[in-house]
């Protein structure tokens, strides 16, 4: 769980204090941004696989509800269990007496936002439930108790030697031993035994398909196959939002998510799961938590057309030089900053800001989620709010009288451009102008709008 | 319970927004592979596998010896009558499982496993090892072609499976054997 009072500029600070870290963490993620090109390049037929992906979504958004009734009824058929939930507490509550009248001890998990969004480990923790994240990244995250810093590589934020010195005390690896291999083996040793003695395994959903009543998983790892395989109960929980009309429409789903996730052509295991494994039980639990109230409102409501996929973080300029735990919602990046301000505008305001608006993040979208226009018009909820420091609100109000009022913006102008080339280099220091990689830029002799009037009369 | 469900019903049909009709998904001309077996096999060897077009006189046990000279326990779900598990958890300890492919896809190297025959799944996900064996003609494009073909046989569950268990969560280093199988094989015959 995250903490309940993360600033993003503050957090940002913090992070870029080491800089050689940081640039390490941009370059990495950049990288993963660089293979999903490679991957998109590869088909031609790329722009139109994102323009089918958005209309599938949108249409199943505009019949929402007719399309979970479908798919309760098939997997009701199929002899699953379905469950709704309100909020994220009621969800808790189901699953707690689920786990609870089975007498189950250990359940373990496979990646899912979802349950870190309604904070379902310490809730089962402290009811005496022993929960194992068995993705590699999350287990690491477990283990330092710390919340994932991204929704698809959870410890991206972390060095290999912080992960064999993590290793070292948890499961008693060599010390100093930071050979990634090595060191994801002897992960696998200890998960394999929690997966043999498991009495109950958690999956999220990547897709619930209305026409079959099943829903889909997508791992590299198979710990969500594992974690359903051997113990006889599985538990899915899923937001409203999962669900695609038909299976033949993951024959476009499936070609996009992992393409742009991790810029591989698929993951290594795409899982259909429509009853549990025999002798087994499968319910499922459909959580709606506020996604109602983001379908209701036309500003937002395409966010819920979201796959999960991460590419917008990884080519975000300002995630990639703040990660992820520098954002205050526990979904970080554009994607993010989207959820949480729609969630809680006054916790999560400063996430809005967290913008270059440069607009990559709606270009790499496989649903053409258009989320830099969402995040501005998130700013002007965070503004309206009350959410903004003194200093920031005090600038934008300045700066929207200034665009008001032409004459004055013209001489504000002319006055900079005299003044700031003869300014002492001590006034600013201590100003966003004096941080390292930042220098002002030159001030021009004349304004645009001179040149421009002085172009139109040359013409004539 | 159920008065959480039709409350959420309602509220989503009172917020639903408009939006378009569902599109064909058929409209749109999706890439196509003149060798598919080359793309399969160029892409499979990295992501931790390896495919191999039997020849004529060959078998799939010449082909795992071959791979793998010494083994420890195997089990063969391609021919009947086959071994069974009598809890999931007892294939805990197979070294090589060779198991009937129903197609494979050229874009991503995926082969679609449900087995009518097969009760318990674990195997798939336990066994180091895992032989996939794909008929020759079953080889398609894109997944858009797989999913006008598969079926979910076996109670309910069905997987694409594209090379072994593997993942990068440590510092982006891509590492095969995560949970799941260390290594792949597909054999087409």
């Amino acid at each position: 769980m995250k903490a309940d009072n993360i600033h993003h500029p503050d957090a940002a600070r913090e992070f870029l204090a080491d800089r050689a870290r940081a640039s390490w963490h941009d370059q990495a993620i950049w990288f993963v941004r660089q293979k999903r090109d490679v991957q998109a390049k590869q088909l031609p037929e790329w722009e139109e696989l994102r323009k089918l992906a958005e209309q599938i979504k949108a249409h199943t958004l505009s019949k929402l509800d007719d399309y979970l009734v479908q798919f309760e009824e098939n997997a009701r058929r199929n002899g699953v269990t379905v469950h709704f939930a309100a909020d994220a507490a009621e969800h808790n509550r189901i699953v707690h007496q689920l786990l609870d009248a089975r007498q189950v001890k250990k359940l373990v998990k496979s990646k899912s936002m979802l349950t870190e969004e309604c904070g379902l480990n310490p809730y089962l923790e402290e009811r005496g439930i022993e929960v194992i994240d068995t993705d590699l990244g999350e287990r690491i995250v477990q283990l330092r108790h710390e919340p994932p810093s991204h929704i698809v590589m959870p410890a991206i934020h972390l060095k290999k030697e912080q992960i064999s010195e993590l290793f070292h005390e948890e499961l008693g690896t060599e010390a100093g031993n930071n050979d990634p291999t090595y060191l994801t083996h002897a992960a696998r040793a200890n998960l394999r035994q929690h997966f043999l003695t498991a009495d109950a395994g958690l999956t999220g959903v990547n897709f619930a398909v209305a026409e079959t009543g099943g829903v889909v998983v997508c791992t590299n790892e198979g710990n969500a196959d594992l974690g359903t395989a051997l113990p006889p109960l599985h538990i899915a929980s899923m937001g409203i939002e999962k669900i695609i009309p038909k299976l033949e429409h993951l024959g476009v789903f499936t070609r996009l998510l992992a393409r742009s996730a991790i810029g591989s052509p698929v993951t290594t295991y795409t899982s259909h799961f429509h009853r549990a494994r025999p002798g087994g039980e499968m319910h499922i639990v459909i959580v709606d938590n506020g996604r109602s109230d983001i379908l209701g409102n036309p500003d937002f409501y395409a966010s819920l057309r979201c796959i999960r996929c991460g590419a917008c973080m990884n080519t975000c300029p300002v995630y990639r030089r703040s990660s992820g735990h520098s954002y205050s919602y526990v979904i970080p990046g554009p994607i993010g900053s989207t959820l949480g301000p729609s969630r809680d505008i006054k916790k999560h305001g400063s996430m809005a800001f967290a913008c270059t608006t440069c607009g990559s993040c709606s270009n790499v979208c496989p649903v053409k989620i258009n989320l830099h226009e969402q995040l501005i018009l998130q700013r002007k909820r965070a503004f309206d709010a009350g959410t903004l420091k003194p200093a920031k609100k005090m600038g934008l109000l300045a700066m929207r009288f200034l665009t008001q009022h032409p004459a004055l913006m013209d001489a504000g102008g002319k006055a900079m451009r005299k003044v700031v080339p003869i300014l002492p280099a001590f006034i600013k220091d201590g100003t966003a102008w004096s941080r390292p990689g930042r220098e002002l830029p030159e001030m021009p002799e004349h304004s645009f709008k001179e040149l421009y009037r002085r172009r139109q009369e040359d013409k004539q | 319970m159920s008065s959480s469900r039709d409350a959420i019903l309602a509220k989503i049909h009172r917020n639903r927004p408009g939006g378009p009709a569902l599109p064909d998904i058929h409209s749109v001309p999706f890439v196509t592979f003149d060798d598919k077996f080359a793309a399969f096999a160029g892409l499979i060897r990295n992501l931790g596998g390896e495919a191999i077009w039997l020849a004529d006189g060959q078998s799939v046990a010449d082909v795992v010896a071959q791979r793998w000279p010494k083994t420890g326990r195997t089990v063969d779900l391609t021919t009947m009558p086959h071994e069974e598990a009598f809890t999931p958890h007892d294939w805990h300890d197979v070294d090589v499982a060779i198991v009937p492919g129903e197609l494979a896809v050229a874009e991503n190297a995926a082969v679609w496993i449900s087995h009518p025959d097969n009760i318990f799944r674990s195997l798939y996900f336990l066994t180091e090892k895992l032989v996939m064996v794909v008929p020759k003609d079953k080889l398609v494009d894109t997944m858009r072609d797989a999913y006008g073909q598969i079926a979910i046989r076996e109670h309910g569950f069905g997987a694409f499976i594209s090379g072994s268990s593997r993942t990068a969560d440590i510092e982006q280093s891509l590492v095969m054997g995560a949970h799941g199988a260390m290594a792949a094989l597909v054999i087409f015959c």
